[in-house]
């Protein structure tokens, strides 16, 4: 018996990219993430073959996860094909072989970046949201070292304030996408930039979310069934985005989350901004899941929602 | 062909990509020698951005991208970042890296003397024109006279000196195990950073960024007067430990430079007035990263620095990787959020109208 014989045979990269040091570090900061929901959890977030600010946090995550049974969908704006999307998915398969879908139901891993599909994810599955900007404190302090302080102490009340001075000016909260929300009753919570369309299925979900920032080396969950719920005044209800009357063009759907696409004379028309489940809908699916929000608009949860949308 | 385009992103990006190399000229071994022996400064700080010492790496890196350096800092990173860390290398010290330029804006002479070595500070800047028809003989040694007498191969620090004579505190050499020390490329960078981590940061940050954060400081943001103690260009052995002998080797050669400014009045509280030392030190040779790098990390220093000088926002900003990417991550499609942004517009215009006629004549 040689040495050459114990040795495994020469890789020029190993199984799902990162080595063995990075994924084990990556997968106790995920441990961690869980067990503490919504806390953000520093990592080292290596180098990866994509430009930085481009889904390598999600993309760390999404290799320290994916394993040979699984199932792997990337979406981006919640489209399948959108050119980034596509990257991430053909380098995740290049790197394990692992099988790719575009069905959000028959995922195992969904990574996303600012959608949640439309319909329940199950508890089998696992969302990876790639984000930018993990510390929801950070437009009200840009310090780190003090929105970790204030983390601590759960003093969130500039961010109540951020609120109420925006209702003060404009009598309405111009809060946008990746609304502020504080998860399991203690920790403020970045949801990344999903639209708020999405916040509320973060709610009491079967599913793993797992938020992972590349550039900002922060990584946070919300475990399954754990409360998620918005910044709110018990007298100004939050608010998804108001789409009634927007209807997708190819299908007919009203209620779901919609792109505005700009036409000529200061019009526009309508279409479903997840776009495999707009297909399913198109070819009539068999697998056409149960969706988040009914055809007439109201969430699942019964009374989460206290704004339209209940 | 569509930016998000139905069915179609693969093939688009295969394409694209394509596209690109097509544009760019022929790569090969010789052009990539080539770029590494007439382009030294570009290699060097490719590889101290990029944080992996590896010259032919660092061509193949510049000629891959057609010379985009914040491409190639990332290909390096990316590249470094799968590779193992095998062994911790001995301290470099000043005392035995064989030094080819060293010099010191403090004083006129300094103990083992100013040695000015490879430069072009008090060259004419003047465009070579006639190597357009006909080759320069560069590289050769030709031109070249030798000094009557050597200068030393491995001057102390001029900062010895001022400890010497107590003008600054001395250096706390305590024993530390290689393992202990922080390593940025392993453990995320935290606030306040530990020393390590900030003169890592330093070490591998951008160029541009280091220069426009500290010549801010050096133009006035900021109360730090600080005067370069010394510049040193050096050639210093990679020492390694063999694990079984315990005998140090030398597993080769880099080329490394260091800074240092000092500042006066940096006091330590319950002590007299002493100097005190900005410090930065990175692979190759990058001159003005070092002396704006070594200023920053006075100016970060001071108990109250100023806004654009707290160490949070000089290590964080100088990123080469993190900064470059985020930047061109612009262009990538954001229309969920934009359309998140207009739904809350329009509710804030209404409410406007509805405010400017209160009765509802204008309805």
């Amino acid at each position: 018996m040689s040495l050459a014989d114990l040795t495994f045979p020469r890789q020029d990269y190993s199984y799902a990219f990162l080595d063995a040091f990075a994924k084990r570090e990556l997968r106790r900061s995920i441990l961690k993430a869980i067990a503490i929901p919504g806390y953000q959890v520093p990592y080292a977030s290596r180098e990866v073959p994509m430009a930085r600010g481009w889904g390598t946090g999600g993309l760390q995550v999404s290799l320290a996860l994916v394993g040979p049974d699984d199932t792997v969908k990337v979406i981006d704006q919640g489209d399948d094909d959108s050119v980034n999307a596509a990257n991430l998915r053909r380098f995740i398969a290049r790197m394990t072989g692992v099988k790719t879908t575009t069905d959000a139901l028959s995922a195992t891993l969904i990574q996303s970046r600012h959608r949640i599909p439309e319909e329940i994810l199950g508890e089998h599955q696992v969302l990876v949201l790639q984000v930018p900007f993990p510390e929801p404190l950070y437009q009200v302090e840009t310090s780190f070292a003090k929105t970790k302080e204030m983390h601590a102490d759960a003093e969130y009340s500039p961010m109540w304030l951020s609120i109420y001075e925006s209702l003060v000016r404009y009598n309405t909260n111009t809060h946008g996408a990746d609304y502020p929300v504080v998860v399991n009753g203690r920790y403020l919570m970045a949801p990344s930039p999903i639209p708020r369309w999405d916040n509320p299925k973060l709610h009491m979900a079967a599913h793993l979310t797992l938020l992972s920032a590349g550039r900002e080396k922060r990584l946070y969950a919300v475990p399954p069934y754990t409360e998620v719920r918005p910044l709110e005044f018990e007298d100004v209800p939050f608010e998804v985005e108001d789409q009634r009357g927007w209807t997708d063009e190819s299908t007919g759907t009203r209620n779901k989350f919609m792109n505005e696409i700009p036409l000529e004379g200061g019009l526009s028309r309508y279409e479903l901004s997840d776009s495999d489940y707009k297909r399913k809908l198109e070819t009539q699916d068999p697998k056409l899941g149960t969706t988040y929000y009914n055809h007439n608009g109201r969430f699942y949860i019964e009374g989460y929602l206290r704004g339209r949308n209940r | 062909m569509a930016y998000v385009a139905a069915r179609g992103g693969e093939g688009a990006i295969q394409n694209a990509e394509a596209l690109y190399r097509a544009l760019n000229g022929p790569l090969d071994a010789e052009f990539m020698g080539r770029l590494e022996q007439t382009l030294p400064y570009l290699i060097d700080r490719v590889m101290g951005e990029g944080s992996l010492y590896a010259p032919e790496l660092a061509a193949l890196a510049i000629a891959q991208t057609g010379g985009d350096l914040y491409e190639a800092v990332l290909l390096l990173r990316a590249y470094r970042s799968t590779q193992p860390r095998l062994a911790y290398a001995e301290p470099v010290s000043a005392e035995t890296m064989l030094t080819v330029r060293r010099i010191s804006a403090a004083f006129k002479d300094i103990p083992g003397g100013q040695i000015l070595g490879p430069t072009l500070d008090y060259s004419h800047r003047v465009l070579r024109l006639e190597a357009l028809s006909s080759p320069l003989p560069d590289g050769a040694r030709a031109g070249v006279r030798e000094a009557d007498a050597p200068a030393p191969p491995s001057p102390r620090p001029v900062a010895d000196w001022h400890r010497e004579t107590g003008l600054m505190a001395p250096l706390r050499n305590e024993p530390i195990t290689p393992a202990e020390i922080p390593d940025l490329t392993r453990e995320p960078l935290m606030f306040p950073a530990s020393r390590s981590h900030r003169l890592q940061a330093l070490s591998r940050a951008d160029t541009g960024g280091v220069l426009a954060l500290g010549y801010a400081n050096m133009r006035g943001y900021g109360g730090i007067h600080p005067t370069v103690n010394e510049v040193r260009l050096a050639l210093a052995e990679v020492e390694l430990k063999h694990p079984v002998t315990g005998a140090v080797f030398s597993a080769g050669r880099v080329r490394y430079s260091q800074a240092e400014v000092v500042t006066e009045f940096g006091e330590q509280e319950g002590q007299k007035p002493s100097l005190s030392l900005g410090f930065a030190a990175t692979l190759g040779w990058n001159e003005v990263k070092l002396i704006a790098a070594s200023m920053l990390d006075s100016a970060m220093s001071l108990p109250e620095p100023h806004p654009a000088h707290t160490e949070e926002f000089v290590l964080m900003h100088t990123e080469p990787v993190e900064a470059s990417g985020f930047c061109i991550h612009y262009k990538l499609p954001h229309y969920v959020t934009f359309s998140s942004a207009l739904d809350t517009l329009r509710k804030a215009r209404a409410n406007a109208d509805e405010a400017e006629d209160p009765v509802g004549v204008g309805k």
